[in-house]
């Protein structure tokens, strides 16, 4: 405890002593934290519009005349206990006539002659934003197609292909694009905390010859490091809010929609912690690759 | 203490730094390492401080063959040794009495106690009443007084020196020397490499003296 409060307060004093270093290896991070969180800001704006559409398109489970409360409600229960699935919603034959004279106003008429309603009720079954749609949408066949109760189950497998494919793809880039810029502010980490060694090279050798061990002398580097990465990346946060607001309100004066879709949700707090613990690792991970080559 | 036996440096373009040097130092000697320019001096204080490795031969410390300790070692090793230097080497950024505690802080001692331990060392300098300014506002003696407050305030068995005397005017280098007897008359054994043969006659210590990286002289042992 003790040796870690000398760490912190070595590193401050450093801190006091060259701010100019220290600044500028902040602002080097947080300018790569800015880029790096617009690009999360965008990618899960992209993401959660995808889900959106993926869920305007659920799997219609409907149901046979005269099918009782209880062979409903397990159904029901059956189909919310199917991994993936993420709502359950009964349609019955009025709201679904409802919906289809707002959906076909002008040959409504042609169901109002009748003198039944001829529309199923139905399960409308909409997937976890997490899942493979078309997997889950295919089980949901399989179990439940020659159940009693169920007349036909619905839904368009080559649009939740597409949807799947981009949801895969938004994710598998977003993964690699993250790890890319990772490894890039790492190395543009180190360099600077490298100049940072450098300018205290003579301190460094000192602290070794009277004894210290290389991890003693490291210690503070690597505080400073966490101390870099967190500071530059709450910073980059609010940077980036800040000019999501912005351009939301320069969209709103000029036609650009696709602002809306990239820039529409603001980081959350998940995200958020992400950019966060991003920071303070490359900052880490930087400081140990400056100082890796400290020795006795 | 200290035993060299047919200690040899060589630098990679051939030349020695010191050749086939045997020596001994007994416990609690006052030792006088000296030569011109480049006569091994240095070599021999920055093998026994573990910053080079012999060529051929051994050096012992206390019965420790300093050519095979572990790196893993090399920091305990110089923390049991005091060690001054021509440049001082202070941290110019830590005021005197942190410069003296680093020492005590490195080795896990309380802050307190490092700081109470300090205060006594820079007292037995007579720089206590300096012990919040940074080096860069004392004098040459002054620095040199708090290298050595820091080289003795772990108390060590040994105490290297290596022209302690060479950035500081004659009245200076003998206040300097005067410290280096008190602290030999404590028990611990002195090393002190100079090139000062005014400084070594007024002393009257045992002298080895050292040319072209040769023993010529091991000196008489008091």
């Amino acid at each position: 405890m003790g040796r870690l409060r000398y760490f912190v307060s070595d590193a401050a004093d450093e801190w006091r002593h060259s701010p100019g270093v220290n600044v500028v290896a902040t602002a080097t991070l947080a300018s790569a934290l800015f880029v790096a969180g617009l690009m999360t800001l965008v990618l899960s704006n992209v993401h959660a519009r995808i889900v959106q559409v993926r869920s305007d398109a659920p799997v219609d489970v409907f149901l046979e005349d005269g099918v009782s409360e209880a062979a409903r409600a397990d159904l029901e229960r059956r189909l919310a206990a199917i991994p993936g699935v993420g709502e359950v919603r009964h349609v019955g034959k009025d709201e679904a006539l409802r919906r289809f004279r707002e959906s076909f106003g002008g040959v409504a008429d042609l169901v109002t002659d009748l003198e039944a309603n001829p529309l199923p009720a139905s399960l409308e079954v909409m997937l976890a934003p997490r899942t493979d749609g078309a997997e889950v949408a295919s089980r949901i066949r399989r179990d439940l197609e020659r159940e009693d109760g169920v007349e036909e189950i619905r839904y368009d497998q080559a649009w939740l292909d597409r949807v799947d494919a981009l949801l895969s793809l938004a994710r598998v880039g977003g993964a690699g694009v993250a790890l890319l810029v990772f490894a890039a502010v790492a190395f543009v980490m180190a360099s600077v905390l490298r100049l940072a060694v450098y300018a205290r090279r003579d301190e460094i050798e000192i602290m070794l010859l009277v004894g210290a061990t290389p991890a003693f002398v490291r210690g503070p580097f690597l505080v400073a490091g966490l101390f870099h990465g967190l500071v530059a990346s709450v910073v980059s946060v609010a940077l980036v809010e800040v000019a999501r607001r912005a351009a939301l309100g320069w969209g709103s004066s000029h036609p650009a929609a696709i602002l809306g879709l990239v820039a529409g949700r603001p980081l959350d707090g998940g995200l958020v912690a992400v950019v966060v613990g991003t920071g303070l690792a490359v900052g880490l991970v930087g400081a140990f690759l400056a100082v890796r080559g400290i020795r006795a | 203490m200290i035993r060299l036996v047919g200690l040899t440096k060589t630098y990679p373009e051939g030349s020695y730094a010191l050749r086939d040097v045997h020596l001994e130092v007994g416990r609690g000697e006052f030792v006088f390492v000296t030569g011109s320019s480049g006569a091994g001096k240095t070599t021999l204080l920055r093998l026994l401080l573990r910053q080079e490795t012999p060529t051929r031969g051994q050096i012992f410390l206390d019965g420790q063959d300093l050519a095979a300790l572990p790196r893993s070692r090399v920091s305990a090793h110089r923390r049991s040794i005091g060690v001054v230097f021509q440049d001082f080497k202070l941290i110019r950024r830590k005021h005197a009495l942190d410069n003296v505690a680093y020492v005590l802080n490195v080795q896990g001692v309380s802050r307190a106690e490092q700081r109470r331990r300090a205060y006594l060392a820079l007292k037995g300098v007579g720089l206590h009443h300096r012990l919040g300014l940074t080096p860069a506002a004392l004098s040459a003696g002054e620095q040199q007084r708090v290298a050595i407050a820091r080289a003795v305030v772990t108390e060590p068995a040994l105490l290297l020196a290596d022209e302690p005397t060479g950035n500081l005017d004659p009245d200076l280098a003998v206040e300097i020397m005067r410290l280096f007897r008190e602290i030999n008359a404590r028990g611990t054994t002195v090393l002190v490499a100079t090139h000062d043969r005014d400084l070594v006659r007024r002393m009257q210590r045992r002298t080895v003296v050292l040319e072209h990286g040769q023993l010529v002289d091991a000196g008489v042992s008091s």
